[in-house]
């Protein structure tokens, strides 16, 4: 079962 | 600074020291004591962190990001691409080969 993707990003 | 390196699928990458990393509510968090920057991961940059554990190319980091998720090659392939581009950018991970 794959997750839900949701595009990575950094918060900094 | 590595502002001018451009990432590539065959490009070697894997963490780099010197961080404090945790995990809170399924999201991976860190802080930079060398920069004195609290970064939030989120899920998805959080099993990214998790492939560079050990020198990994970005090839194979896509890869085991597009088995665990419901995302398209291409577009897997850009945003790992980006992210990672952004890691490097902070000086949070090493890039071995160019």
């Amino acid at each position: 079962m794959k997750k839900e993707y949701s595009r990575p990003s950094l918060e900094v | 600074m590595h502002k001018l390196t451009t990432l590539h699928p065959s490009n070697i990458v894997v963490q780099a020291e010197g961080n404090i990393v945790s995990d809170m509510d399924g999201e991976k968090v860190m802080l930079s004591v060398q920069k004195g920057k609290y970064y939030n991961l989120g899920e998805v940059g959080g099993d990214i962190w998790n492939a560079i554990s050990k020198p990994a190319t970005v090839a194979e980091i896509v890869s085991t990001i597009e088995r665990a998720y419901e995302v398209k090659a291409d577009i897997c392939q850009q945003d790992v691409i980006s992210f990672l581009q952004h890691l490097l950018d902070e000086e949070l991970i090493t890039l071995l080969n160019t």
